[in-house]
């Protein structure tokens, strides 16, 4: 019985552990046309509230200030926005502003969204991306 | 980077892994021993607790910071130490359950055990902290601020 029991706990947390690891960062198509409203996000960049999406894509970090992973995040995808041109990168930084959490339902920083060139939602990921993730839905809005 | 508090992600780690093999130790007791169980539950509860209170003193931080963060590489990213000191938080409330609870009925200290085994298991070694996880929820549903 006790033996049974506490190799059943070890089994559960294992597998928790495994499904975690798996699906972590892995993302998701979103379907429908979620518009950002970019005048509703008020985010700025160097100084300057942004008014337009990116020519190709927009990618948007939603990150807190204690956020362990976010600053890692940021620099992957500053990188790559700097790379190519038709691609715009945007942060918001939702530990104010629970409202925004709200709207797009983020339980967990840091959250990515891939925006095409209207704005609209296409991609998600919660939690750190898997390698190439983010750049496999860039390369489908044609923005690498 | 401005590293005013912060912290190396990998001590609240090293501190999990003594916690998951305390809090395990303390499930198969529950099953076999219960007062030794009810021991080790408070013995969790006041590191917990401590680590809440002052976690520069705390004994797993001291013991980190000696011996173990000397044989690493410096770290890749400091950490704000609100989400691991809300994860201790929970984890005293688990422990508190055990606690109180195993006064009415020993399978609560069964179960507190099981739920600080599962996140402590799940900290140490696959790095998902299950209370930082819910820190932004719970904000998000005014529970804290």
């Amino acid at each position: 019985m006790t033996i049974g029991l506490t190799l059943a706990l070890v089994a559960v947390s294992l597998l928790t552990g495994v499904a975690y690891k798996l699906f972590h960062g892995r993302g998701h198509r979103v379907l429908g046309a979620a518009l950002v409203d970019l005048a509703k996000l008020k985010v700025h960049k160097n100084g300057d509230p942004v008014t337009e999406f990116g020519a190709k894509a927009t990618l948007v970090l939603f990150s807190t200030k204690y956020c362990g992973q976010c600053p890692a995040v940021r620099r992957a995808l500053a990188k790559l926005a700097h790379r190519h041109g038709s691609l715009l990168f945007i942060e918001a930084d939702i530990t104010d502003r629970l409202d925004l959490a709200a709207h797009f339902n983020i339980t967990q920083t840091p959250t990515i969204f891939v925006l095409n060139h209207r704005g609209e939602i296409r991609y998600r990921v919660g939690g750190t991306p898997k390698t190439n993730t983010i750049e496999t839905e860039l390369a489908k809005l044609g923005a690498l | 980077m401005t590293s005013t508090g912060h912290i190396d992600p990998r001590g609240p780690r090293f501190g999990a892994a003594i916690t998951s093999v305390l809090s395990l130790i303390a499930f198969v007791l529950s099953l076999e021993e219960a007062r030794l169980a009810y021991i080790t539950v408070v013995v969790l509860g006041i590191l917990f607790a401590w680590s809440i209170i002052s976690p520069g003193t705390h004994p797993y931080s001291l013991v980190f910071k000696k011996f173990v963060r000397p044989s690493l590489k410096p770290p890749k990213e400091l950490e704000d130490p609100r989400p691991p000191r809300f994860a201790q938080q929970v984890g005293l409330s688990f422990a508190l359950l055990g606690i109180v609870g195993g006064l009415f009925s020993p399978v609560l200290v069964s179960v507190a055990a099981a739920f600080i085994f599962l996140a402590s298991f799940l900290n140490a070694y696959f790095g998902l902290c299950l209370g930082c996880q819910m820190y932004l929820v719970i904000r998000r549903l005014g529970i804290i601020r």
